[in-house]
Formats: structure tokens, sequence, C-alpha cells
């Protein structure tokens, strides 16, 4: 019970980690990046492949992570997303081309790394570290567990009170509020974009290699299942909302772990998912979604 | 004119291009029409063309690839050693990218080239399920590799070089009588057909017949990427055993998460984990065994010849597929010279001929076909912490 509960936290921390960069890319400049799932198994993948020339540390795999995850984030909307926006009349119509574009350029880091690899399994054996199991009473705990616990409560709670209390956070959800008043205000949406995408992708190619030596091996398909789950977590929880996402993605876990534990594997989707719908009925804007206000 | 009244000629053109259409897509079809291959009569033409519709990308590319590094040095050795006199095998290689229907569409474009005298199929069960019909349907000879579901050999155009894997999964019970087991659990994957027949049937009867009581067993879909909760349900009991059915990536997460959950045993597993696919578990990898149809160390002549053959060419040594597509080929030559011509419905006599008699080839010496599918005993392999090692074969198996 305790050791299935160890893996249900660790295992939300992981889809915390994953959408947290998605949820901030979303919520505060309205980018719902499809290609976050690529960026992320690609951090992991330039980091598999620096490994086969010198077996980096932890510490240095994750710097490399995040760097490959930020840059190719930033690529993507360059070369993407703010094209789009320049060139659709409102963003209510470039929305659904973002996602549209995302998802095909999701398709070239996949291909590169599925024409490297085979489409075969890749993962960090050749890395100086290689987590280690405590037995503490009946409970296996490995260091990675923990530091994946801890890093996604770090993360999740300085971004929260990043978005909350500074005034370039203030300045970020001012864009997510209403972007053309923001940018009346001072506010230059063009470099708050370009950051925030950096920090999502940031937080994607942590994600990635955390991930990597948690699971032992990943495919360049990885990212994609990943996507649809951060995606649930994040309308579970509420678009814009850091709490929310956390809720959302610890709401999953313990969904899954449950209905694995009583039902069987195969059940885990639909149950998780019917689950997630259910409470969207009751409250579509999400568990701590904000009403929209309109004057009357 | 009345303005609300369409001409008479509209509707009229719709239904004359509707049925153009239609008429157009029925010549198309493969579905018991279309092209009827090279003719019959005056010996094989100077070029036999064959395609091979294998995923070259996607989540199996390495068994596609891997498969036509196996049909191109096969038909290699064919046209070098002049075995068709001046004849000749090209052979058109189309990628699947893994995708049934493109699978099948693809098939449908050799049906309807008259040039092609045969086919050689998808290696993934779903693709080969979705040819096997077309390619029957249209008389196209088709031989297929791996693909181990029913519904692939169909009818008297379809033919396998590897028997399903329940059949010579059975072989295992050596080692799991060897192991002293007395209770087992089974993690094993839903997402493919041959891995869920093996755990839900077969590995339950052989443990039933070795005395070996099941106390777990957690299947998991393919989407499964962490099995930490799996592998807590199938140690809850604390088996002396355990088996580990799953495809791809899922293999090595799966044994690493194991030894982390602290397992220490002997892994039962599948073909499914070969050929470098539990590398990044490094040393946690090491202690899974699985039974498959061929495997370099194999010491039987014509097998060691192929694997001499195979690392000349490529400078690595073969997968199973690479194995099991060179007999492929050679059973399709073998064919066209017994037909002496590359007519579709002559290839599938002599195919019917020649598996009719004893079969050597990569995967072994003096096989049989049973209803149109070669039957491969097998071997025993372990995966070690350098590599892969031959435990036993089929044949040192007691009855």
């Amino acid at each position: 019970m305790l050791q299935d509960l160890l893996g249900a936290v660790t295992l939300g921390s992981i889809y915390l980690m994953f959408a947290l960069g998605m949820s901030l890319a979303w919520g505060s400049i309205g980018i719902l990046n499809f290609a976050h799932g690529s960026i992320f198994m690609f951090a992991a993948f330039v980091g598999y492949l620096v490994l086969a020339q010198s077996p980096l540390s932890l510490i240095a795999l994750v710097a490399l992570g995040v760097t490959v995850g930020a840059l190719l984030s930033v690529l993507v909307h360059v070369v993407a997303f703010e094209q789009i926006t320049r060139w659709t009349k409102d963003h209510r119509t470039a929305e659904m081309q973002i996602l549209i574009g995302g998802i095909g350029i999701a398709g070239i880091p996949l291909a590169l790394a599925q024409y490297e690899t085979r489409s075969n399994p890749f993962g960090f054996t050749q890395s100086s570290f290689q987590p280690t199991v405590h037995v503490v009473g009946d409970l296996r705990v490995s260091d990675l567990q923990v530091l994946i616990v801890v890093a996604a409560a770090v993360l999740t709670t300085a971004i929260a009170l990043w978005l909350r209390h500074s005034r370039q956070g203030l300045a970020l959800r001012s864009i997510g509020v209403d972007a053309e008043v923001a940018s009346m205000m001072g506010v230059n949406r063009r470099r708050f974009a370009i950051v925030t995408m950096a920090v999502a992708g940031g937080l994607a190619g942590l994600a990635a290699v955390l991930y990597t030596f948690y699971v032992g091996a990943l495919t360049p398909e990885s990212g994609e299942t990943l996507i649809i789950k951060a995606f649930a977590c994040i309308i579970l929880g509420g678009v814009g909302s850091m709490a929310g996402v956390a809720v959302g993605a610890f709401a999953l876990a313990f969904a899954e772990t449950l209905v694995l534990t009583n039902f069987g594997g195969l059940w885990v989707d639909a149950i998780s998912f019917s689950l997630i719908f259910a409470v969207l009925l009751l409250r579509p804007a999400g568990l701590f979604g904000k009403k929209a206000v309109r004057r009357t | 004119m009345n303005a609300n009244k369409l001409p008479w000629w509209r509707p009229v053109s719709v239904v004359a291009v509707v049925g153009a259409l239609l008429a157009a897509s029925a010549c198309g079809s493969g579905e018991g029409g279309g092209a009827a291959g090279p003719e019959s009569g005056d010996g094989l033409p100077p070029v036999v063309r064959v395609v091979s519709t294998n995923p070259v990308t996607g989540p199996a590319a390495q068994n596609g690839i891997a498969a036509n590094e196996g049909h191109h040095l096969a038909i290699k050795e064919i046209n070098e050693s002049g075995f068709l006199g001046d004849t000749t095998i090209e052979m058109e290689e189309v990628d699947t990218a893994g995708d049934s229907q493109t699978a099948a569409s693809e098939l449908t474009k050799a049906i309807t080239d008259d040039s092609v005298s045969a086919v050689f199929g998808a290696v993934q069960s779903e693709s080969a399920v979705a040819q096997a019909p077309i390619a029957q349907n249209s008389k196209m000879p088709i031989i297929f590799t791996q693909a181990g579901s029913d519904g692939v050999v169909i009818g008297e155009y379809t033919f396998r070089l590897t028997p399903t894997m329940n059949v010579y999964y059975p072989i295992l019970s050596k080692f799991m009588k060897e192991q002293g087991w007395k209770t087992m659990g089974i993690l094993y994957t839903a997402a493919t057909p041959s891995l869920e027949m093996i755990g839900e049937e077969t590995l339950p009867a052989m443990a039933e017949e070795l005395g070996i009581e099941v106390v777990s067993s957690v299947a998991t879909q393919g989407s499964t990427q962490d099995f930490t909760a799996p592998i807590s349900q199938l140690l809850k009991d604390d088996p002396d055993g355990v088996a580990v059915l799953l495809i791809g990536a899922a293999n090595p997460t799966a044994m690493t998460q194991l030894r982390q959950a602290g397992y220490e045993g002997a892994v039962l597993g599948s073909a499914a984990a070969a050929s470098g696919v539990l590398d990044p578990a490094g040393e946690d990898g090491a202690g899974m065994v699985w039974p498959v149809g061929y495997h370099p160390s194999m010491e039987y002549e014509a097998s060691q010849k192929f694997t001499e053959a195979f690392r000349e060419e490529y400078g690595e040594d073969p997968m199973f597929n690479s194995a099991d597509s060179y007999d492929a080929a050679w059973f399709f030559a073998r064919a066209l010279k017994r037909a002496n011509s590359a007519n579709r419905e002559d290839i599938q006599k002599a195919l019917d001929e020649i598996a009719a008699e004893p079969w050597t080839g990569a995967l072994g010496e003096n096989l049989t076909f049973t209803d149109r599918i070669l039957d491969v005993p097998g071997v025993v392999v372990e995966k070690t912490a350098d590599g892969e090692k031959l435990l036993y074969y089929a044949s040192d198996v007691e009855e």
C-alpha cells in the first residue's frame, strides 16, 4: 500500500513537471504547444547522444536537457507560433492553427530520433549517475524518486509564487487576461512570450532527464503519450492555474494507480479519463479554473 | 426559369462524376479485381519483380529494416550465384510506416502492377492481418515473416515462415522446471495479440503442467510507460519467478523497475526484448530468458552460413527478422525455379509444392510446413551482462 502510494506520488510529480511548462505557456501567452512532447523527448535524446561520447553526471545531463529543451521551444515559437500569431487577425483564429502547427512540427524531432535509433529504446546507461534504492522498513525508495518529488514541488511552488508576487509574473498574467491591453500598458509581449516558451521548454528538458533515469528507457514516441496526460491534467485543474495543474497531475496519477491495483491495467485509461470527465461535468472550467467575467 | 429549381444537367453531371469515380476505384481495387501479374508460359523473364512491404519508419522500424536486410542478402546471393540462370530478382521496398492502412494500400498498388510476381508481407500482425485477405482475394502470393497472429495465413496464397509465438513458447518449460519455481507472476501487455495469448493462455497452461501456481497476473496497456504500480501488483504475493511479456521500451523499463523493487531472479520474456532492446537497462536487463526462432549462435550449417554472410555484408550480427526474411526470399526463389514462371498462380502452386518438402535454411534444418506455416522449433536465449547467450535448443527439451 505504502509502496503504491510512493509510486503514485512519483508518477504525479512526473506528470506535473511535464505539464507545468505546457500550462505556463497556455495559461499566460495562450500557446497550446502540442510539440511539447517532442521537445521533451528530444532533450533526452540529445543527452543520450552526448553520453555516447562522454559519461556525464546527473547535473550535467540536467543542464544539457534544460538547455536543449529551452532552445528548441524558443525555436518552435519563433519559427512557427509567432508567425501564425502575426498573420492571423485574432488570437482565437490563431489558437487552432497553433495547435495544428504544433502537431506538425512535433513530427520533425520525432522523425530525426526515429531515424537515428530505428525507434529502438534509448537510455542513460552510460551516465556516471545510476539511481540507488534504499530500504526503509517495508518501503523501497530510490534517491531518484526523492529528487523527482522534491524538484516537482520546488518548481511548482517557485513558479506559482513568481507568477503571483513578482512584477514580471503580474505582467505575464496580464497577457493571459488581455494581451492587447497588456501591450498598451507597456508589457513587451514578444519578449515575455519568448522567455515563457524558454522556461516551458526548459521544464520539459528537466522532466525528460529525470523521467529517463526513472523509467530506464524512452523511445522517440514516448513524449506523445505524455502529451495527452498533460492535457488532461491541465483541463482537470483549470487552465492557467499552477495549483490546478498540480492537483490535476496528482489526481490523474492516483486514479491510475487506484484503478490498476483494484481493476487491472487494461482499465487505467478508460476509468481515469472517465473520472476526469465526471469532474468536468460538475466544474467545466476545471477544479481551479476561473469563470470568465463579462460586462453586461 | 424558376430560381429555386436546379437545372437538369446539374444532378445528372454529379451522378456521372460519382459513377466515374466509383468505376475508377473498382478498376484500381485489389479485391477480386485488378492486374493478373506476369503471364504464364515461356519460362522466366529476365527480371522478376517482388515488393517488400515493411515498416522502415515508425515504432517497428528496427524489425522492418532487419527484414529488408535479410531479403536483400538472399536476393544478392540468388542473383550472383545464377540460381535462376539469366533471370534476376528485383526487389522494391515500400515503407508501411507501421500503419495498417498504408500496408494495405501498398499491397494493392503492387497487385495492380502487372510486373510484380509476389509480395513480402509486413512483419507487424496488425498490418499483416489487413494485407492477407487482399492478397488472397487478388491471388497475389504473399510471404509473411513474424506477424504471428490469427488471420494472417488464410488461404493458398498466404504463407508465413515463422509460427505463432504460442507454438514455440513452451520450450521454456525446461528452463522453468530447472528453476524449481513453485509460484510465479505474469506481467503482460494486451497491446499485441501474440503476447496477450502467451500471458493469458500459453504460459498459465505451461505453469499448470509443471505444478507452478500463478499467484499474480497483471495486464497493461500499450500506453503504459511507468511499471512501478504493475510490478508492485506482480510481486505482492512474493512469487518465486516472474514473466514479463512486453514490447519495445517497456522491456528495459520493467526490468529496471523490477530490480529496483527487489526481485533478483530469472525473468521469462519474449523475443520482443531481443537484439539490443534491453541494453538501456544495463545490468538490470541481465537474467531475462526468451524463446526465439533464430539466434546467431545456432550451430546448424545453414544457419551458420547465413550468419557469416550477414556479418560480412552488414558488419553486425543478424536479428531474427533478418533470418526469417532471408529464408522467405529463398523460398520465393525456389518457387520461381520450380515454376519456371513469374506468373502468380504458377508461383503459388510451386510454393505449395516446396512447402510439402523438408526445408533447410537460416532457421534450421529439415523443417516442415504445416498449413503453409513453417514450423520453427526455436532456441532459448538468455540476456547476460555483456550480450546474449544461447541456453539450449528445442531438441534438448524432453517430451
